[in-house]
């Protein structure tokens, strides 16, 4: 284990823009904190997960496929320096793995490892969270973990990459501080999980009527706030910007609440109501993925709630949906906890 | 961490640079482009799937390769002006050249279809994929059992391929039935008018070998579906090929999901069976 003042920490990361391209939370003049370089603006790893979609590192909102003039197309080059991305979340992570595995999968898309191949990527976890809380312990998945602990951060390397940039810090032995704060990660409190998976049981078994549907997407002011702030959203449309002399095609990220997502040349929508789009936002990440891939592709990083401007987030859609319709519901009586079956309600 | 890429995947969104050969007008709203790849390999298409056509300028529109890949090195898409790109793609002409990716999709599967009755249901546009499966066909013929075609267009002048329908309708190969929603904008058609569905009903299916094929707009699925249930062919034998807005066609850009299949990947072709109790699927 190493360990850096954050001062150090800072040094060290400049120290490494010669050989990375280095991005970490900085803190911009309107007080947000968002992913930028070091000369952008002050450094602000403390508090918590950055309010915008950490995978953009890798997956931009727009990204060049190619140029082209006079019939010649030439292929975005591979940047110079490889990135250095810090800042992800342990549940950050989860959402980077599930991208990664998703963009991996045959046809492996070469436009999103062009970047991350040879990233860098560390997580920032410990007494770091909002007004000073604890984030669990990412433990893996990453290539360095940087975790706050009494005004200093511990370093754990988990890759060769990762040993490579610590490689001048000095070595302390210091188990028992780092066994603390393990201890701590694993007692996290898991309730979002336990209504993740009952949501999710509930649009596996097609319990959610059309009503409730129609009730959300009446609710969607269509920002697309959700889908842009996802790390796991990876939706995305091909667009040619054309000037005189060249042609640049692009990918753009895209919503699947846009009227227009799925509208096909001859007019048919497939998702051609507020409510069925809402529905597919939901569905999509608790249902189809789960199906597709093993696995739900939420992992509660709590982004969407924070953005949606009418409180239609994940997280609260799913509170909704398992109070309204769950088979159990759990009441406070005088007794005491009292759990009542609902299921011959809902059928 | 992260898994290394095959030295043999190429760009996936780079498009290959082809060739117009011809240019035929279909309909005075749909056009024929015979494609040849400019590096004079084959596209290495199965009938049913379909090409990404990139357009300089203009982007990229998901078409049906409307030609069968025992034609030779050359391929036909059959193009509806309905967009900007569709609009700059039918002016023109034999000579320039255009992009493609692809070809991509899962094809018709020719070893279930092999031995089997084929009943080949299309309307619209759709006959321009379905194009490439009888043309396999007729070129294959000791594979492939009795093959009906039913054909239906809005009017007379929106009838694709009108000169291979009359061949094929001449043809001891092909039972063929072609039909208009409308004959009244033309004074000169004499066939059947009347939905496409309504050639169904007559006609005498063994339910046990006939494999049902429909291709066609969206509106036209349910209708004949419900026909080919009424006349006792299972789901396990119908197939569909179904158009979703693809812009990546590789599984990638989310547009064409089905649930939790991609048309682009998992379809566009599909065994009723596997789709018809998913939501916004047909």
């Amino acid at each position: 284990m190493k360990q850096l003042s954050t001062h150090q920490l800072i040094t060290l990361f400049a120290s490494l823009e010669g050989g990375w391209d280095v991005r970490l939370p900085v803190r911009l003049p309107d007080g947000t904190r968002a992913m930028g370089k070091l000369s952008d603006a002050p450094p602000a790893l403390l508090g918590g997960p950055l309010p915008s979609k950490p995978t953009a590192a890798f997956f931009p909102q727009e990204e060049q496929v190619f140029m082209a003039s006079e019939g010649e197309i030439r292929p975005s080059p591979t940047p110079e320096r490889p990135l250095l991305v810090a800042g992800f979340t342990a549940r950050d992570l989860e959402c980077l793995r599930f991208i990664d595995r998703f963009f991996a999968t045959a046809p492996r898309d070469d436009l999103y490892f062009r970047c991350r191949e040879t990233a860098l990527v560390a997580a920032v976890t410990g007494w770091c969270g909002p007004a000073g809380s604890f984030m669990k312990m990412a433990q893996g998945g990453c290539d360095l973990e940087l975790v706050r602990d009494q005004d200093e951060w511990l370093l754990l390397s988990y890759t060769e990459k990762g040993m490579s940039v610590t490689r001048g810090v000095p070595h302390r032995h210091d188990e028992g501080r780092l066994e603390r704060l393990r201890q701590l990660s694993t007692t996290a409190t898991g309730a979002d999980e336990l209504l993740l998976r009952s949501a999710a049981a509930l649009l596996r078994d097609d319990l959610i009527p059309d009503s409730f549907w129609r009730e959300i997407g009446d609710r969607c002011i269509l920002c697309t706030g959700c889908n842009l702030v996802c790390p796991t959203c990876s939706c995305f449309g091909i667009r040619d910007w054309r000037s005189a002399a060249q042609t640049q095609r692009s990918r753009i990220w895209d919503s699947c609440q846009l009227e227009g997502f799925m509208r096909e040349a001859g007019g048919h929508n497939p998702l051609g109501s507020e409510a069925l789009r809402s529905r597919r936002r939901i569905h999509h990440k608790l249902a189809a993925d789960l199906l597709r891939w093993g696995e739900i592709s939420c992992f509660l990083c709590g982004r969407c709630d924070a953005a949606c401007p009418t409180g239609i987030g994940i997280v609260s859609v799913m509170k909704e949906m398992v109070s309204r319709y769950g088979k159990t519901t759990t009441y406070m009586t005088q007794e005491g906890v009292s759990t009542v079956d609902r299921s011959s309600r809902i059928r | 961490m992260i898994s290394s890429p095959s030295p043999l995947s190429p760009p996936l969104y780079l498009p290959v640079t082809c060739e117009i050969i011809s240019v035929t007008d279909l309909t005075p709203h749909e056009k024929l482009f015979r494609l040849k790849r400019s590096d004079g390999r084959p596209l290495g298409h199965l009938p049913g799937q379909f090409v990404q056509l990139s357009l300089l300028g203009w982007g990229e529109a998901p078409i049906s390769v409307a030609s069968s890949p025992t034609r030779g090195e050359l391929f036909d898409l059959g193009v509806r002006r309905a967009g900007s790109l569709t609009t700059a793609l039918h002016l023109l002409e034999s000579g320039d050249t255009v992009g493609i990716r692809g070809p991509f999709g899962r094809p018709f599967d020719l070893s279930f279809l092999a031995g089997q009755e084929l009943l080949l249901i299309s309307g619209g546009c759709g006959l321009a994929p379905l194009r490439s499966l009888i043309q396999y066909c007729q070129d294959r013929p000791e594979r492939f059992g009795t093959i009906t075609i039913l054909y239906g267009a809005k009017s007379p002048d929106r009838l694709l391929f009108k000169d291979e329908l009359s061949s094929w309708e001449a043809s001891q190969r092909f039972a063929c039935g072609v039909t208009v929603d409308s004959s009244s904008d033309t004074g000169c058609y004499d066939g059947t008018v009347g939905l496409v569905t309504s050639l169904i009903p007559p006609l005498t299916l063994d339910t046990g070998r006939t494999v049902a094929v429909i291709v066609g707009p969206p509106v036209m699925y349910r209708a004949v579906i419900a026909a080919l249930k009424q006349k006792g062919v299972p789901a396990e034998r119908i197939i569909v090929s179904l158009e979703r807005q693809m812009q990546c066609g590789v599984g990638k850009c989310g547009h064409c999901s089905i649930e939790h299949l991609t048309c682009c990947q998992d379809g566009p072709v599909f065994l009723l069976s596997e789709i018809e109790q998913l939501r916004g699927a047909l």
